[in-house]
Parts: C-alpha cells; sequence; structure tokens
C-alpha cells in the first residue's frame, strides 16, 4: 500500500505506568506489517534514556525525547518533533510513514499531549487524533491503581487498555478489572501475550479511520458500556458516566453547556465525547474535549443507526453526574424560555 | 413552564454547591427569588427584575446583573470559592475529523 502523502495521518498516544510494559509492547509491533510505516516519538523522563535502546526502527522515523517528561516540560517540543517529522516526510528524507506513536514517559499525563495534538497550529490538519493505548500492568496494576494518581488517569483517558505480564501474574485479577471498568468502562480490555498483541487490537480504534476515510461514531463512544459501570464505582476521584437526552438540543444550549463545562472543571474534565441531536441539524454532531479544550463539533452525514438520542460520555474526575445533568437540563429550559419570550406572537 | 422546569435554577445552585464543595443550601422563595444560606456570603438571586438581565445577583448588598444562569454560577463561585480561577472553553485548532 502506497502512502497518500497529503492524507491525514493518525497520531496515536502508547501511555501507561513505569513498568507497564510499554516498550516492550511497541517493540513487538513494530515487527508486525500493519505497523511497517510507523514514526516513533519516544519521551523518556531522565538523563539517560533507555527505551529507545529497545525498539528496533528505522534511525530516520524515530525521534527521542529526552529533554523532560512530555505532559509538563515540553510540549512544545513534541509539537516542532511533530512537525520536522512532517518536514522529513514532505521531503523524502525519512520513511514515508502513515501513523504516528507517541510513546510517554510513565509519569506523563496523556490529557496534554492530547491538547497539544489538538491545538497546535504548526500540525493541525496534517494529522488526525488517533487513539490513546494504556498498558496495565497485571502483576502491579491494581496497587498502582491505588497509589498513582496519574496512573488512574492514563487508564481513565484511554480508548484502549492492553493487560501486559499476564506471564508472570497467571490471570488477570477480578479486583483489577473491576478498577479498570470503574475508571473506564468504555474502553475495551486485551491481553497481551509476553508483550505481544495484534496491531489492530490496539491502534486501530480512533474515530476516524484514514483507510475507509469515515466515522465509527458507535465503537468510539461505547456508550451502553457506561449503563453497566454505573453501579460499581461509588468513591473513585475518577469516573465515568454517560448522559442520555431523548430530546434534540439546540445549539446555544450546548454552547452554554461546553463553556460551563470547560470553566468549572477545567482540568477535571479529562475526556468528554459524544454525538448530538442538535435541534437546528438534520445531521448529528460529534463532539470530543480534553479538559477545557473542544473540537468544533464535527458533522456526520446522517446517523450511524436508528438511535437519534444525544449520548455525551464523561470521564471526569470530582464531577457528579447529578451536577451535569442538571445543568443541562436548566440551560435547556433556560434557552427556551428565552426563545419562547422573543417569539413573535 | 412547568413547576420542574421552574425549580432548575435551584436545584442547579445547589447542585453546584455540592459539585464545588461548598457548604450552603439553596431555597426557592414563592416569587421565583433563589437564597443561598448557611454559606461564607448571604447571596440572593432575583428572576426578571431587571430588562437587560434575567438575574440580579446580590452578595453581601452588592447588586449584579446576569443575563443567564451561566452568569450567575459564575457569580456565586466567584463569591464563595476563593480559590476559584475562571478556565475559557478553547476551541482547537485541528478538525476532529480531517476534511
Amino acid at each position: 500500500m502506497s502512502a497518500d502523502s497529503t492524507a491525514p495521518i493518525p497520531v496515536s498516544v502508547l501511555t501507561g505506568f513505569l513498568g507497564s510494559g510499554k516498550t516492550t509492547m511497541l517493540r513487538h509491533l513494530l515487527t508486525q506489517p500493519e505497523f511497517a510505516r510507523t514514526a516513533v516519538i519516544i519521551n523518556e523522563f531522565g538523563e539517560i534514556g533507555l527505551d529507545h535502546e529497545l525498539i528496533e526502527a528505522s534511525e530516520d522515523s524515530f525521534i527521542e525525547l529526552m529533554t523532560g517528561c512530555l505532559c509538563c516540560k515540553i510540549r512544545s517540543d513534541l509539537a516542532q518533533t511533530l512537525a520536522e517529522l512532517l518536514r522529513r516526510r514532505d521531503a523524502g528524507r525519512c520513511t514515508q510513514f502513515d501513523r504516528i506513536v507517541i510513546e510517554t514517559s510513565g509519569l506523563a499525563d496523556p490529557a496534554p499531549i492530547l491538547q497539544t495534538l489538538m491545538t497546535d497550529a504548526t500540525v493541525a490538519g496534517r494529522l488526525a487524533l488517533g487513539n490513546v493505548v494504556t498498558t496495565v500492568d497485571t502483576v502491579n496494576g491494581l496497587a498502582t491503581l491505588g497509589r498513582e494518581e496519574i496512573s488512574r488517569k492514563q487508564v481513565a483517558v484511554a480508548d484502549r487498555l492492553v493487560l501486559t505480564k499476564l506471564d508472570m501474574a497467571g490471570s488477570s485479577d477480578s479486583a483489577l478489572l473491576g478498577q479498570l471498568a470503574a475508571l473506564n468502562a468504555g474502553a475495551p480490555v486485551v491481553s497481551a501475550d509476553h508483550g505481544q498483541v495484534a496491531a489492530p487490537l490496539v491502534f486501530d480504534a480512533g474515530l476516524y479511520d484514514p483507510q475507509t476515510k469515515s466515522m465509527d461514531v458507535t465503537a468510539w463512544l461505547k456508550g451502553s458500556a457506561y449503563h453497566h459501570a454505573h453501579h460499581h464505582h461509588h468513591d473513585a476521584d475518577i469516573r465515568t458516566f454517560a448522559i442520555v437526552r431523548e430530546e434534540p438540543i439546540r445549539a446555544v444550549t450546548l454552547t452554554l453547556f461546553l463553556e460551563t463545562l470547560a470553566e468549572h472543571c477545567g482540568a477535571d474534565l479529562l475526556r468528554l465525547k459524544g454525538i448530538v441531536n442538535i435541534a437546528e441539524s438534520a445531521s448529528p454532531a460529534v463532539i470530543h474535549g480534553v479538559q477545557h479544550v473542544f473540537h468544533a463539533p464535527a458533522f456526520l452525514e446522517r446517523w450511524p443507526s436508528d438511535d437519534r438520542r444525544s449520548r455525551l460520555v464523561f470521564i471526569a474526575r470530582h464531577i457528579p453526574q447529578a451536577w451535569v445533568e442538571v445543568l443541562l437540563a436548566a440551560l435547556d429550559a433556560e434557552v427556551a424560555a428565552v426563545a419562547h419570550a422573543s417569539a413573535p406572537v | 413552564m412547568n413547576e420542574a422546569d421552574r425549580d432548575l435554577p435551584r436545584e442547579l445552585l445547589a447542585e453546584s454547591l455540592l459539585a464545588w464543595r461548598i457548604a450552603g443550601s439553596v431555597a426557592r422563595e414563592h416569587d421565583g427569588t433563589l437564597v443561598i444560606d448557611e454559606a461564607a456570603k448571604s447571596i440572593r438571586i432575583d428572576p426578571g427584575e431587571h430588562p437587560m438581565f434575567r438575574w440580579m445577583v446580590t452578595v453581601d448588598g452588592r447588586k449584579r446583573g446576569a443575563v443567564s444562569l451561566v452568569a450567575v454560577l459564575r457569580q456565586v463561585r466567584e463569591a464563595l470559592d476563593p480559590g476559584y480561577a475562571t478556565q475559557r472553553v478553547r476551541v482547537a485548532i485541528a478538525p476532529l475529523v480531517p476534511s
């Protein structure tokens, strides 16, 4: 398959806590044919990076970022690195890669990395947001999740969760699986066998499929998963939940709703995904936000199924579902009242 | 507007105090005025008192207009949550899906 040099390139983020098997999995993935045209950016934290020594990739499409933790110190470096990769590709100075994978340091918060991909003018338009894959060590994962806030965030924002070190643990722990479901019910869990996992299982799960140039909103949202998860995570600081609305939502209401979420929740709104029945539009809108940064809604040509309800999936910390629900209802009622009052008699 | 809708602003403020972990209770008076009690400051929110504003928010005697519930929430939180720093929504440059 030859790469279309003008087609947007999906960028996926591979994250997971220290020692959770990111590099081992990536090393195996890069040997698979589906990963042959992949550029890799590895962020190592510390003066002496080792992970890049473990990866066999062509050097011209491999960049190591070692100046600090990707999420906090060198966001601009990431944007510059991506821009440099694109320049090399455009000039024919490296493999014509059709995918980029960013392996974060084990201590990185993936949310600011997603924001960089969403907001940097030098790479916008050339890249498409791929998915977030998080590795979870089955030996130490449960203890790590209990101890490390950053580990919980890495799990919460994932589109795919990969269990690693099953060969050492013997089997996946039901308590660990329960914790993963509590933090992120919508992300399918796959297992890596000695670090090996089929590439399509983990990296072909983004909203946009560059091969078909279409969107798979249903798989992206995994809305049905959240009803089950509602019952067993009352004490978690990070929660996933879904808001479902039968009636169409006015565009003004949606705007005010998103503005208010950004204003009052900020960093606690880890991710928001949704499909919205906009009252003024025959086409549904897909929305996506990370903390206070939101994409402009993307309008689908048609509904993906007969289900015309608006569905909003929240991955949030310290944000009560009841507040989100009453906020939307109250704003909708106020907008309706204003529209009614200003309507011609 | 039905009774449930009329009570939504009170419900929203009550849930907001819980979400922001701020002590206080919210009551709705017969004319629709909302009163926040037991909080650090005395707050009243009067509906429809001014032609330009849907709400008038009075905090410790100081009155300010609010064009919508969004503005009411902002004023109430600014009054009750000293650590609150508003964060405006930012629209991504990159499209959600490539065109």
